[in-house]
């Protein structure tokens, strides 16, 4: 049998952890302004995210900016602008009411899953 | 142009992200550069001692070379949107008021879809009852020879292919899922079995019933569009014609007017007009969901059973 190339392997994982991320994303980002004393901008979300660790984001940090975007347009958080020292005005976001609601929604949703997938998982190596 | 080469400073960054997203809803574009921007200034703050280049070349693993950054953007946009949108429902039938669901009617698509299927119910269900009456007597009549056999077989494969079609008609128009596929069991197995299963499924009893049934129904859908469209256009434009002078408003039959709409009868034979058109949409709504029903029983449901 021959071993499979390690390119062909790297681009499933890649695209596994492509699809992945698409809903933890929203969930992380959620996560993160709910527990937050107060309003973060993108790029402090991205360096909270990064401390944890490479796993939600798999690499890229410009992922979750269309994410924070599309979360403020399902009102799940909401943003305002202000002037900043170095640079542009940057964008601030919050967690909503609805955002709230929907964390608590999603975690448990959450939960159940990384459950039963490590159930199903077993103790592959 | 070469997109490959890294961006040494924050405006390059941004013109090439700029290109890399050329074709995007602009809206995106100008969401893209202004996340970028926030980014890499950011970062550029954050790392008083580095210089621009080295900046952008230690975030390009980080936030993403440009070509990556747009790649992103394009997916995520479209992904997320459609896993965050709330499902395009009907505004919820109880906040409605009556007046607004009555109305309402006349803006929906599924309307005239509706109406367009019972209109060319008329054709298909001819068609159908055609094909059918033929199919079965041209069988019986054939199955004493050597030939009848095959023909037989072909014109119960024509049934399934006719039942698939059908099915995409009555989705398209009427809303209801209906098979994109044929039954998969027939795969597999040898010739004589899948050709005995052809007879013996009951879902082909039902197709072909139900095409027959297709005849009736289609005369009677397209009778009642017809007829109903027509009486309620004409009770909305005849007073119109009648207020600029142009007709004269009246019953005849034979050519003999048997009554006379005088001048205060006419706003309520427009208001009539009005009313017996949203009725017919109603109407037509509710028979496109009946015979989406009839359809699914018919052509699908039967399956189940077997």
């Amino acid at each position: 049998m021959t071993p499979v190339p390690i390119d062909v392997l790297d681009s499933h994982l890649r695209k596994f952890q492509k699809e992945l991320s698409a809903g933890t994303v929203s969930l992380a980002l959620l996560a993160v302004l709910g527990t937050a004393a107060e309003p973060m901008y993108g790029y402090q979300i991205a360096k909270r995210l990064e401390q944890e660790g490479e796993g939600v984001l798999s690499g890229k940090q410009s992922a979750l900016y269309p994410v924070l975007r599309n979360l403020e347009g399902g009102g799940l958080l909401d943003s305002f602008v202000e002037p900043s020292v170095a640079g542009p005005p940057r964008r601030y976001y919050r967690i909503t009411e609805a955002g709230r609601e929907a964390l608590t929604g999603w975690s448990a949703a959450w939960r159940a899953t990384r459950d039963s997938v490590d159930a199903v998982l077993g103790d592959t190596k | 142009m070469n997109a490959t080469v890294l961006p040494t400073t924050i405006p390059e960054y941004l013109e090439q992200l700029r290109r890399s997203l050329a074709g995007a809803d602009p809206a995106l574009v100008q969401d893209a550069l202004y996340d970028a921007e926030e980014y890499l200034r950011s970062e550029l703050a954050e790392n008083p001692g580095k210089s621009e280049a080295e900046v952008i070349a230690a975030v390009a693993g980080s936030y993403g070379a440009p070509d990556e950054v747009a790649d992103i953007y394009r997916d995520t946009e479209v992904k997320v949107q459609s896993a965050l949108r709330t499902p395009p429902s009907r505004p919820a039938a109880p906040n409605r008021s009556w007046a607004a669901r009555f109305f309402g009617v006349i803006a929906e698509p599924r309307t005239y879809a509706s109406l367009f299927y019972m209109l060319l119910a008329l054709a298909t269900g001819i068609f159908y009852f055609t094909w059918v009456v033929t199919g079965v007597s041209l069988s019986a009549g054939l199955a004493v020879l050597i030939i009848g056999i095959p023909f037989l077989i072909l014109y119960f494969g024509s049934i399934r292919v006719l039942s698939l079609v059908e099915g995409r008609l009555v989705e398209v128009m009427l809303g209801e899922r209906m098979p994109r596929r044929p039954l998969y069991s027939e795969r597999g197995k040898p010739l004589l079995e899948r050709i005995k299963e052809l007879f013996t499924d009951p879902r082909i009893w039902a197709t072909q019933l139900y095409f027959l049934l297709m005849l009736p129904l289609g005369i009677a859908y397209f009778t009642v569009v017809v007829t109903l469209l027509a009486l309620s256009l004409s009770f909305l434009v005849a007073p119109v014609l009648v207020w600029f002078g142009v007709g004269d408003a009246g019953v005849w039959i034979d050519g003999v007017q048997i009554a006379d709409w005088s001048t205060w009868q006419l706003p309520l034979l427009f208001v009539a007009g009005g009313l017996l058109l949203f009725a017919t949409l109603h109407l037509a709504r509710g028979i496109g969901y009946l015979h989406g029903q009839l359809a699914k029983h018919m052509l699908v449901k039967s399956a189940q059973v077997a």
